[in-house]
């Protein structure tokens, strides 16, 4: 037992475990050239284990075979100098002081704790938010937040450990960033939201997962939406719905679909074993691919074969490919490749769709963004673009909400929970794309940098003194 | 009294150095005023700039030189790019496309030669060579490109650029009516590219428009008296008619004046800083200041540590005032991109040197030895990253935020600067400790606490500008930390830089192993600097440079090796304090 304490007690372990992240941040940066960075990501940082592909650390052109040898990933490694930081300041840094004192100190250390979590959660900020001043006065509105925190917390850890508050603090900085990345890996989720000009959206994409969707239009009032989930659509499985009037069998669920090419264009070879679908398949060619490497590369597009079986009799109503790549927001309204099922009457409207959310505020009732006008100024003489923006309206009804709003670059829009980011546009400047992200962690940098600012200054400028003093007595 | 004349005559040899070369050279009223030319507008990559930042920014790019040779002689940038955009005919046979590569050499049938550079009229006779080259290169995949395909694609950028930028200036009077339509649609899709505008109209905002447009617009009917004056001018010039050439420049001059005074705002101030060109002549005096400064360093001669103490405050005065003049010409901060990164950390280094030597007692010349040769190096790789073209460009829309440049820019260039600066002084200790007896106990703790307060300083500085610009991504894609290469290269830096205090603070290394250490940080900020860009993936690409693959590499080479004869067992080494 002592042993296991000790060693989590020795600076040794800390060099070591920082030394190894070396490695693995490293390994992580070049592993991007071959693979995509959300991959990448996952393989070593937000895991335990780690299998780092021996080739990456060679140029590609030497074909060296690739060779996974295990490492502790980002997660493991994390951990560790977590519990390694503790112990070392839970030995080394006990709070020295007696009485009034002690009782000061852990009074503004509340104090401290309460202005942070002040700070995190948003106190005294608008519910609509987007900046229509300079991103400096934002920002550094944001800094100052989070230096009071800082010189609160900075107060208390003279008060409880005199001369080495600077390092206290500044280590509590560093175990707050990483438990605030922590909280980020597990808990942030990235989205987007592509709308046309003069377009009302009220749902985002989350473009990492996909969903299969039936859509009736029968009743004027309203749309009837069924959804079947990602985790569903495995390869082989019957999928059997009261609301639907069919059941589904999937054929194969293909992670990596190419992109559709005409199958008349398409080697015959290829073609003979091609399934004979109904719908777009019948004219388009939709493969399978293998991983696209790099970031620059192809996206990632799953598609899905499914047979849709007459309950009744159990046969086949015909043979389908749902591609994402027939989802207009994946193609950037490039085309829009919908396809119909009929079946007792009623018609069905298909599509393999990233994961659709709609959107919700805080109160529970729901909003839509209207693009107004996109704008996309260049350098005169020069494609390098100069500026990006969303001219936006918010529109709540339920909660009286209805506001034109800008959305440009380096400039969201932060609304109920959720940030919205000026990201990218449709061909011709014809609309825009949102970047829409939740993190309820996303002020912790902002005070944690300013924890490890502070901390380190006080502790650099108290050495520096106490040398110069030592100096000074020498000279004398 | 002695002392402060030979300060004195330091400062008075600096001056005279600085001002080389800045007069405007002389002029009679008969020749071609190109004084008077190069001070014109244009626009060019989205910035107004004077022709003669224009000419010289474009020969750089097809010679790697800001001058041309002409029958022997040294001819100025403007002169040359008068030359081949007015189309006289001998333009074409100047040497100014830079061809390296003995493979493109012998495909396109040309010998090698002197200096590599080559003629239009010399490649334009093998242009279908090229092209099909370049064809070839395209249609393969990015990392199947062999060097071939890549020099044949950088001539081809070259090539084509030039012909661009003169098909830019040319004038399509003499045309029949019925081609004009075929001219518009040509002109049309040579907009598209990035060429030269010239003819600036309206009040604010100005717009902008080549001059081969303007002309043709005229030729249908508009009016447009400044277009029609510049093809006046560069006709006058083609049949060598100086008297012409100087009255048309003149009109032309005198109408922006009274029309447009707001497009020659600050042109001539650029012309004084082109010809200044301080960052060279401060690399220069950087280097002498090192030489001199290691001499007395060895020799323990003082006197001689003050002298190039002098003389690198004279050479960092210029450096600061052109790193304030760019900021003014571009309204940018100091740091936008690679070239700037390296001047500003240069600086930063330099200004490090001055305070160690001032504040901190026993300092010894080290502020001197590290600030220059800090200044130099990173000068010297500023003038090798400046052959991409302007310096000065425009900003791609998601960095064009003057806060986050000023603040995560600034403070992650100062965190590299001090990494260098640590990273110097471990050299300097292990030559000095190895090959020298110069290191002894004093200077031996002076070192060994100058190495940890600077690695303190980095990684401040580092930490600090890494989280900032993980903030600049939070605010601006609303992700902190996404793993992209570049915020890798920076937590790189961070986490050596925590390790080598965390070894001092627990006593794992002495002052040696400290040094050898820092020796260390020099690779690791290298690779986050410029190794990163080779990868050439994430949303930090847009620092991609060429040339400095091989150059990082020698670097790094170099550093491991100094890192290896710092492992030399310390009973080999000279210095008596090191033994144990």
């Amino acid at each position: 037992m002592n042993k296991i304490i000790s060693f989590f007690l020795s600076l040794k372990l800390t060099v070591t475990l920082l030394a190894l992240s070396m490695v693995l941040v490293f390994a992580g940066t070049l592993a991007q050239v071959h693979q995509d960075i959300w991959t990448v990501v996952e393989l070593y940082f937000r895991c335990f284990i780690a299998w780092i592909d021996w080739s990456i650390f060679f140029p590609s052109a030497w074909a060296i075979p690739s060779v996974k040898i295990p490492f502790p990933g980002g997660f493991l490694l994390g951990w560790l100098l977590v519990i390694n930081l503790i112990a070392v300041h839970g030995a080394h840094f006990r709070i020295q002081v007696k009485g009034g004192r002690k009782v000061a100190g852990i009074v503004m250390l509340l104090l401290g704790v309460l202005v942070t979590l002040g700070v995190m959660f948003g106190w005294g900020t608008a519910s609509v938010a987007t900046s229509e001043s300079d991103a400096f006065w934002r920002v550094f509105l944001r800094l100052g937040r989070g230096s009071l925190a800082a010189l609160v917390l900075y107060v208390a850890c003279i008060l409880l450990y005199r001369k080495r508050a600077g390092m206290v603090l500044l280590h509590g900085g560093i175990l707050f960033l990483m438990i605030g990345e922590f909280a980020t890996a597990l808990f942030a989720v990235e989205a987007t939201m592509t709308i046309k000009e003069g377009e009302t959206v009220g749902y985002i994409d989350h473009s990492r997962e996909v969903e299969l969707s039936f859509t009736e239009g029968s009743n004027p009032a309203f749309d009837q939406v069924f959804v079947v989930p990602e985790h569903k659509l495995k390869s082989g499985a019957l999928i059997s719905r009261s609301d639907l009037p069919f059941d589904l069998r999937i054929n194969r669920f293909i992670k990596e679909s190419s992109r559709p090419q005409l199958l008349a264009a398409v080697p015959s070879a290829l073609r003979e074993n091609y399934p004979a679908y109904e719908g777009y398949g019948s004219t388009v060619y939709v493969a399978e691919a293998s991983e696209s490497g790099g970031v620059g590369g192809g996206r990632n597009a799953p598609a899905v074969d499914v047979d849709l079986i007459d309950r009744a009799s159990g046969k086949s109503l015909g043979r389908y490919i749902f591609s994402l790549w027939f989802y207009p927001n994946f193609v950037n309204r490039a085309w829009d490749m919908p396809q119909t099922i009929r079946a007792e009457g009623k018609m069905y409207t298909v599509y393999l769709r990233s994961r659709r959310e709609y959107l919700i505020s805080s109160e529970g009732n729901p909003y839509s963004i209207k693009l107004l006008d996109f704008v996309h100024e260049k350098y005169e003489g020069t494609q390098t673009p100069k500026d990006f923006a969303s001219q936006i309206l918010l529109i709540n009804e339920e909660d009286n909400v209805n506001r034109e709003l800008r959305i440009w670059m380096n400039n969201p829009l932060r609304y109920a929970r959720r940030t919205f980011y000026q990201s990218g546009y449709l061909p011709g400047d014809s609309g825009t794309i949102l970047q829409v992200v939740h993190n309820d962690s996303w002020m912790i940098p902002y005070l944690s940098c300013m924890f490890v600012f502070v901390g380190m200054s006080a502790q650099f400028i108290q050495s520096l003194r106490r040398y110069l003093k030592r100096t000074d007595a020498c000279v004398r | 009294m002695r002392k402060i004349t030979i300060h004195l005559l330091i400062v008075l040899f600096s001056i005279w150095f600085f001002q080389k070369g800045v007069m405007l050279p002389q002029e009679t009223a008969e020749d071609f005023q190109l004084n008077a030319f190069a001070q014109l507008p244009v626009k060019f990559e989205g910035r107004r700039k004077p022709i003669d930042t224009f000419a010289r920014n474009l020969l750089t790019i097809l010679s790697d030189k800001q001058t041309v040779r002409v029958d022997g002689k040294k001819g100025s940038a403007v002169h040359w790019l008068l030359g081949a955009i007015s189309g006289s005919p001998e333009a074409e046979n100047y040497n100014v496309f830079r061809i390296e590569n003995l493979d493109v050499l012998s495909s396109l049938g040309l010998e090698e030669r002197k200096g590599f550079r080559y003629s239009y009229r010399e490649i334009i006779s093998k242009v279908g060579t090229l092209d099909a080259a370049v064809r070839a290169a395209y249609g393969r995949n990015e990392n199947q490109r062999d060097l071939y395909d890549k020099q044949m694609m950088k001539l081809a950028h070259k090539f084509y650029l030039y012909q661009n930028v003169t098909a830019s200036f040319e004038d399509p009077s003499t045309l029949p009516p019925e081609q004009w339509p075929y001219t518009a649609q040509r002109y049309q899709q040579l907009e598209k590219y990035s060429i030269p505008l010239l003819i600036p109209s309206g009040e604010a905002p100005v717009r902008w428009t080549p001059l081969m447009s303007a002309l043709l617009a005229v030729r249908r009917g508009a009016s447009d008296p400044q277009a029609v004056r510049m093809g006046a001018m560069l006709a006058a010039y083609r049949i060598n008619d100086a008297a012409q050439f100087n009255h048309e420049l003149k009109e032309y001059g005198a109408a922006l004046q009274s029309n447009n005074p707001a497009v020659i705002k600050k042109l001539s101030f650029e012309i004084f800083y082109n010809r200044l060109s301080a960052f060279m002549k401060s690399a220069q005096l950087y280097l002498l200041v090192f030489l001199i400064s290691c001499f007395g360093w060895l020799a323990r001669k003082r006197g001689l540590i003050r002298l190039a103490l002098t003389l690198m405050v004279c050479a960092f005065i210029p450096h600061t005032l052109a790193i304030i003049a760019r900021m003014f010409l571009s309204g940018y901060p100091p740091v936008t991109n690679l070239y700037s990164s390296a001047i500003f950390i240069g600086w930063a280094a330099v200004l490090a040197g001055i305070i160690l030597e001032r504040v901190y007692r026993k300092a010894d010349g080290m502020g001197n030895l590290v600030g220059s040769i800090a200044g130099f190096t990173t000068l010297l790789i500023a003038h090798f990253l400046a052959g991409d073209g302007d310096t000065m460009e425009q900003m791609r829309a998601v960095l064009d935020t003057r806060f986050w440049l000023t603040t995560h820019v600034i403070t992650i260039s100062l965190g590299y600067m001090a990494t260098f600066v640590a990273g110097t002084l471990g050299v300097f200790y292990i030559f000095s400790g190895l090959f020298t007896r110069r290191l002894d106990e004093q200077t031996n703790e002076n070192m060994a606490r100058m190495m940890v307060g600077t690695t303190c300083f980095a990684l401040l500085f580092s930490f600090v500008g890494t989280v900032l610009g993980g903030l600049w991504a939070d605010d601006s894609w609303g992700r902190f930390w996404g793993w992209d290469p570049k915020e890798n290269g920076a937590l790189l830096i961070v986490l050596w830089t925590a390790i080598m205090l965390h070894a001092r603070y627990g006593k794992m290394v002495q002052n040696r192993g400290f040094a050898v250490m820092t020796v260390g940080g020099n690779v690791v900020t290298a690779w986050s600097w410029f190794g990163v860009n080779q990868l050439n993936v994430g949303l930090h690409s847009y620092g991609f440079t060429q040339s400095a693959s091989l150059g990082l590499m020698i670097f790094v080479g170099l550093q491991l090796g100094v890192i290896l004869l710092g492992l030399i067992p310390l009973r080999f080494w000279k210095s008596a304090t090191c033994k144990p």
